[in-house]
């Protein structure tokens, strides 16, 4: 059973003459120990497929299924409750909070999600993992893009969720730190057994992927040359 | 509340401004309400410790105690009884050597009447004898002391201040209370008339002349000269004040939380709820309106210490605190403006591309 599939996924925008079919037809999945690349230039559809792949924007046609229960019949709240408990996103921009220190980021996830966050000793491990032990308090300004990066990823990793959607993780960083968070990715996948679905223009992360998907125009290929 | 706790604690220019303009306009709030009670109080502040309830006036006084006269022959279809009390008004400009003049009114009551009993000295004595004045602390504040023999107006004979009293004023004047016979003389107008009005601590007295005429005491000093006008102004000026004060701290709430979108966003795409948010500006605006007040009530305060005696303001804590409540009341609706801009906010926004 995969973790997150869709299945011929549709989205328009707009009426008539000013309709635009952004995704045509897209079906996909992912399970969980994998980590699947969405590679795509800008304009391809690629965020419209990873906001309707976590529940932020409902498709035209076709559904959505994580662990086959599908998302459509779920109210604007249940889906904000998935999100919270079964998704963490790693967004490009503006996902830590000014505001908070590195610690007190992992402190709001608390007082949002009651239950079911990281334990003590396995929020140290993830923390060592990531290299950012060091870094607790301080603030995101303070924080280089890779670091500021690391701290996303465990961030959205603190919740335990079984899918993290990143959207174009590295594009701020230079060629050693993608290699960084390229391999970083892959392990979290494999030793913390979550589906990692990212998308990027960023070719840099092939190397790290177990599946690789193109999107072009909204059409969505299997890209097999990168299969291992 | 942490989300905004912490945010202030970060950005402590930003809120720190935003305090500081909570602050300066609480404070200017509390202190146009102390002076709009001073300027209340100065005019009444002697009608409240007559305890009076009605007054008599001569029915063509249009409501003045300075117009109204009450003839000897009038004066006997009043019943009196120990609460009421003749009180004869006349304007007077009191001098002394070596002392300022001072515009005043003098108050004739009579010794066996409950004015002249329940009159409350600072210092000094009640008049005894004619030609005797009980003074306003006014008049102990521009210099004056007992014992001083003050000129009122171009009589030559001259009167001595025998004893001091404070909340002595009428219409913002500070009053010489002294004999009613002495007003006679002082008013000029022989010895036909015995006062100018006969206040009372009941609801009426008991009259049967159809020249006098029973007056409510609010009435009476609803018709104060200028006072009903100082007073609509004072709260005019102060609701306006309030309503601007709603608007200016709704646009800033409104503005702060424009800028704090991408990060809702980001929050609202983790699965935060829009509720903790909404928590979170509230509790916000409760935080910084707070502060502003306590700040602004310490102002006030400093303010009622170090101002001159002779500025007329009254700092009345439960009115400030009614005013404050107020002023937080319409800040928790400022805050209110902005949350349908959070329910709004899209968390699709910030994945780009």
């Amino acid at each position: 059973m995969p973790t997150i599939k869709l299945s011929n996924i549709n989205k328009t925008f707009g009426h008539d003459l000013s309709k635009v079919h952004v995704l045509h037809d897209i079906n996909f999945q992912a399970n969980k120990g994998e980590l699947i690349l969405v590679l795509g230039p800008s304009g391809s559809g690629k965020s419209t497929f990873l906001t309707i792949t976590g529940g932020l924007q409902t498709p035209s046609s076709g559904t959505v299924f994580l662990n086959d229960e599908p998302l459509n019949q779920l109210n604007k709240k249940a889906l904000e409750q998935l999100r919270l408990n079964n998704i963490g996103f790693v967004l490009q921009s503006y996902n830590l909070l000014p505001y908070l220190t590195v610690k007190e980021q992992f402190e709001l996830a608390d007082r949002v999600k009651k239950t079911g966050n990281l334990t003590d000793g396995r929020f140290d491990d993830l923390i060592n993992v990531l290299g950012i032990d060091d870094l607790m308090n301080k603030y995101p300004a303070e924080l280089s893009g890779g670091q500021n990066q690391r701290v996303a990823i465990a961030r959205a990793l603190y919740t335990d969720p079984e899918i993290i959607l990143a959207d174009e993780p590295t594009a701020a960083l230079d060629t050693a730190r993608v290699d960084e968070v390229g391999q970083m990715l892959k392990s979290l996948a494999k030793d913390r057994n979550k589906a990692i679905v990212v998308v990027t223009h960023d070719l840099r992360l092939k190397n790290y992927a177990d599946r690789i998907y193109n999107i072009i125009d909204g059409k969505m290929t299997q890209d097999t040359s990168n299969m291992h | 509340m942490f989300l905004a706790i912490k945010e202030i604690k970060h950005e402590k220019l930003r809120y720190g401004l935003i305090i500081g303009m909570i602050v300066l306009i609480s404070y200017l709030i509390f202190i146009l309400t102390s002076l709009a009670l001073g300027l209340a109080n100065s005019n009444t502040a002697a009608i409240k410790t007559w305890q009076a309830e009605s007054i008599v006036l001569n029915k063509d006084a249009n409501i003045s105690l300075g117009q109204s006269l009450i003839t000897k022959q009038q004066a006997k279809n009043i019943d009196l009884t120990k609460d009421q009390a003749y009180v004869g008004q006349s304007s007077v400009v009191a001098k002394s050597k070596g002392q300022d003049q001072i515009s005043a009114t003098y108050l004739g009551i009579d010794k066996n009447q409950y004015l002249y009993q329940d009159l409350k000295l600072t210092s000094g004595h009640k008049p005894t004898k004619s030609h005797q004045v009980v003074a306003d602390e006014k008049f102990q504040q521009s210099g004056y002391k007992l014992g001083d023999q003050v000129s009122l107006n171009s009589i030559s004979k001259k009167y001595t201040i025998v004893g001091f009293t404070k909340n002595a004023k009428l219409n913002v004047a500070p009053i010489l209370y002294g004999r009613i016979i002495d007003w006679q003389a002082i008013k000029g107008m022989g010895p036909n008339l015995v006062a100018s009005a006969v206040v009372s601590k009941t609801e009426s007295t008991k009259i049967s002349d159809a020249n006098l005429k029973n007056y409510p005491i609010q009435s009476f000093i609803d018709k104060l000269p200028g006072y009903s006008a100082q007073n609509s102004t004072f709260t005019f000026m102060i609701a306006f004040l309030m309503i601007i004060s709603l608007i200016v701290i709704a646009i800033f709430l409104y503005i702060l939380t424009i800028q704090k979108i991408p990060n809702y966003a980001v929050l609202r795409a983790q699965g935060v709820p829009a509720k903790t948010l909404i928590n979170t500006t509230i509790s916000q605006s409760v935080i910084l309106v707070l502060s502003g007040l306590i700040i602004g009530t310490l102002l006030t305060f400093l303010t009622a210490i170090v101002i001159p005696t002779s500025v007329p303001m009254s700092f009345n804590i439960p009115l400030l605190s009614l005013v404050a409540v107020g002023l937080l009341i319409t800040s928790v609706l400022g805050a209110l403006v902005p949350i349908k801009t959070i329910l709004n906010v899209d968390p699709v926004d910030v994945i780009g591309g």
